[in-house]
């Protein structure tokens, strides 16, 4: 049973469920506990022993079915037990595997069929795939290779002498032509077996190459239809990120005794304890002003900073988001209320239409922030720093970065082509602490990093 | 495998839920299943799922089918060792130091020089660093509990990830380290729930020790049930209206959706107010009972008939 149990913990960790060895043990106990006699039970004690999030669950139960199906043919303990045997048992199909000529297996296969016993050949299919290790099946292209070695395991080719012999010696042999027929069933029996432990093994493996080359890609390449797995991806970055660095925010809060400067100071005193001193550190609380361009120069890439703006802004508590092209506006409430699709959608639309005025929503960002803007506040602004030749708003930005605790431009352009036209790198950057080039979400994921571990 | 033992465990849930029935706890499969698996493993339980859906309420029935104390540690920002695990009593060993200078005075006496005076203070040292002077808080209440206890957790969420880190060894071991004492391990493992309404995601260091409950909302079977076994008063035809009615503004985009522990407030109302069916003004007066906003409340305010209308056809 410990195969089985781990063969389905392989299986959920190809769908996406984290296990953790210990957790495996836990699995192990538990099953012990509950034993086989209820379906239900033993889904919902895996259930809370392996999945530990919603999403987890939904997948687990997802793949639970999906794993556990053969045996539902038969009741519950038939198949637990059918499992066992299989085990103890896997003589038909090793003999037939390896002989080949021997008539055992053969005869064992064409009379299992002829039998027409279920349940037996249930279990030399069962056996089969686990002397073939069809778990570690990764590739579609893998499907072919493992029906045949199951088949082969199985004892197929002694089948097909007996079947050759039969025929040849009468064309239309009544028993030929049935056991073909049954022949052809369980090949797609054992079709059917292989897809679905390719799709629970391998239902993973796509998205997650799709996402590791989404990450790489620059941002204003990526096509529409991947906007969704976009979203999910810039989340799991803003979530990854802020749990890594969220640490260093909480210092201790609360007062404790500070022995050493109460002493000290009650010297004075006769040493007479009355005067306590309490350590006391001040929480340390990040405020995050973003700022998106959202005109059409950078409509693409915006989509995406948007996007990302929204996701920190779910996980860190001060973040006021703005976006702007020919005017600038506050969009943190319209984040807080609406979800993601909507509020991005709606963000591009009230604020993306004109062309891009540097200068007058680094103006407005500086009346609408100023007073809100202190030692602990990075200033973040997403933008190409193209400013149709009008003013580029250095000095705001200048007034600012003064107050500000860091002020970071994040530049979709590679840096190769800052300065070129009506870029205002030069003139803005100078009022920045860091200039950085933007382009891929691996370059987001770094650059916020790096705000996260220095000024968060 | 033995079948014997398959029993054992069918029927113990089966107690554990017929118990909880006793004192008016409903409990689904998933949850006395867990409960078993906790009590055999001796794991903690990490409760998560909407609020309002009797996280809590499952500690508390647990401690009294078990018969065990509940001791309850309020989990929120700030919260640190010397308020959930002890505290040394400084005002007591102020005190006490005060009250003893003269006996002080009388040890030494007869001392030859600092060296034999501090080698006879060493005899005394742990005096003010013992039990005596130890406060107790929730979670060394818990280990120190002569029967075993439930220890409950709550809003885990709320705390810091510092203080996460700080429960893993009460979590796995059942022990924790006191520097001036030593450690301090339970005698009977005290049943854990901790409970999160995932404001904020918990460690996985912390979920790993755990089993992981989901309690979602109830579907109207079960929560007819817990109407029934918490407002036994309550007319059979007008709970199921009821019930239906508050699952339907489930389905509505509100920004706090009525909870269980408000479907029996509202549960009560209607009795207090012997309604014998859900008629629109009715439901509007009492509305404010199971919306919690304003926004809310005019948000449903106009489909009031409608819903309610539907509820009736369908309870």
């Amino acid at each position: 049973m410990t195969q089985v149990l781990s063969n389905f913990i392989k299986a959920l960790r190809a769908c996406d469920v984290r296990v953790s060895t210990a957790e495996s043990i836990d699995a192990a106990a538990a099953l012990e506990l509950v034993g086989f006699e209820r379906r239900t039970l033993i889904k919902e004690a895996l259930g809370q022993v392996l999945a530990k999030t919603p999403d987890d669950k939904a997948r687990f139960n997802d793949c639970f079915e999906r794993f556990f199906t053969f045996e539902a043919m038969g009741s519950d303990a038939e198949g637990a037990s059918g499992d066992d045997a299989g085990q103890a048992n896997p003589a038909p199909g090793e003999e037939a595997g390896q002989g080949g000529s021997g008539g055992g297996g053969a005869g064992g296969l064409a009379a299992m069929l002829e039998r027409g016993d279920g349940p037996a050949l249930q279990q030399a299919l069962a056996s089969a795939a686990r002397n073939v290790q069809l778990q570690n099946i990764r590739l579609f292209t893998q499907r072919g290779m493992y029906i045949r070695r199951i088949l082969e395991d199985m004892g197929i080719e002694p089948l097909d002498d007996l079947l050759y012999a039969l025929l040849k010696a009468n064309d239309d042999d009544a028993r030929a032509l049935k056991l073909k027929e049954q022949k052809a069933r369980l090949i797609e029996n054992v079709a059917e077996l292989v897809d679905r432990q390719m799709l629970m093994y391998t239902a993973n493996a796509w998205p997650k190459l799709r996402e590791e080359v989404l990450e790489k890609t620059p941002l204003a390449r990526i096509e529409m239809r991947d906007f969704k797995v976009m979203q999910e991806l810039v989340r799991k970055l803003a979530k990854r990120l802020v749990s890594l660095h969220s640490r260093r925010r909480h210092v201790a809060k609360r007062g404790r005794l500070d022995v050493r400067h109460t002493i000290r100071k009650n010297i004075e005193y006769d040493g007479l304890l009355f005067d306590t001193v309490w350590k006391r550190v001040r929480i340390d609380r990040p405020k995050v002003i973003a700022v998106c361009d959202v005109s059409g120069s950078v409509a693409q890439v915006a989509r995406f900073l948007l996007l990302f703006l929204y996701s920190v802004a779910e996980v860190l508590p001060k973040v006021r988001a703005f976006a702007f092209s020919s005017h600038l506006g506050e969009v943190t409430s319209l984040f807080e209320q609406k979800p993601v699709e909507e509020a991005v959608v709606e963000a591009v639309n009230t604020y993306g239409m004109g062309s891009t005025d540097y200068g007058g929503a680094l103006a407005e960002l500086e009346r609408l922030t100023l007073a809100d803007i202190d030692q602990r506040t990075t200033v973040i602004i997403l933008g190409d720093a193209r400013s149709n030749y009008g003013d580029a708003g250095e000095r705001s930005l200048r007034r600012i970065h003064e107050r500000a605790r860091r002020v970071l431009w994040l530049n979709p352009e590679p840096a190769a082509f800052w300065n070129s036209g009506d870029s205002e790198m030069q003139k803005l950057g100078a009022a920045c602490d860091k200039v950085e080039s933007c382009r891929t979400l691996k370059h987001l994921e770094r650059v916020v990093s790096e705000i996260a571990r220095t000024a968060v | 495998m033995t079948t014997a033992k398959q029993h054992a465990a069918t029927s113990a849930i089966a107690d554990i839920q017929r118990g909880f029935l006793g004192s008016g706890y409903i409990a689904s499969d998933a949850i006395a299943t867990c409960v078993y698996i906790a009590q055999a493993l001796s794991k903690p339980i990490l409760v998560e799922g909407p609020p309002g859906v009797g996280k809590t309420e499952l500690a508390t029935a647990t401690a009294k089918l078990l018969d065990k104390p509940l001791i309850r540690l309020q989990c929120y920002e700030g919260l640190d060792e010397s308020k959930a695990l002890y505290e040394w009593k400084y005002g007591k060993q102020l005190l006490y130091t005060q009250v003893l200078k003269e006996k002080l005075g009388d040890l030494m006496q007869g001392a030859q020089g600092l060296k034999e005076s501090i080698t006879r203070l060493h005899e005394f040292d742990d005096t003010f660093f013992n039990e005596e002077f130890l406060e107790p808080r929730p979670l060394l209440k818990a280990l120190w509990a002569p029967h075993g206890a439930v220890l409950l957790i709550d809003e885990i969420d709320k705390s810091d990830q510092e203080f996460e880190a700080f429960l893993l060894e009460l979590l796995q071991d059942y022990q924790i380290s006191i520097p001036e004492i030593g450690t301090v391990k339970a005698k009977h493992p005290p049943i854990v729930f901790l409970t999160s309404n995932n404001t904020r995601e918990i460690g996985d260091a912390l979920k790993r020790r755990c089993l992981h409950l989901y309690i979602p909302f109830p579907d109207a079977k079960l929560e007819q049930r817990i109407i029934e076994s918490r407002v036994p008063a309550l007319e059979a035809g007008l709970r199921a209206q009821l019930v239906a009615f508050v699952q339907s503004l489930r389905g509505l985009d509100l920004k706090k959706v009525p909870a269980v522990s408000e479907t029996i407030d509202w549960a009560r109302t209607l009795l207090l107010l012997h309604a014998a069916e859900l008629e629109p003004a009715l439901v509007r007066q009492t509305l404010n009972v199971l919306l919690k906003f304003q926004d809310d409340i005019e948000h449903v305010d106009a489909e009031v008939p409608a819903l309610a209308r539907q509820a009736a056809k369908s309870a």
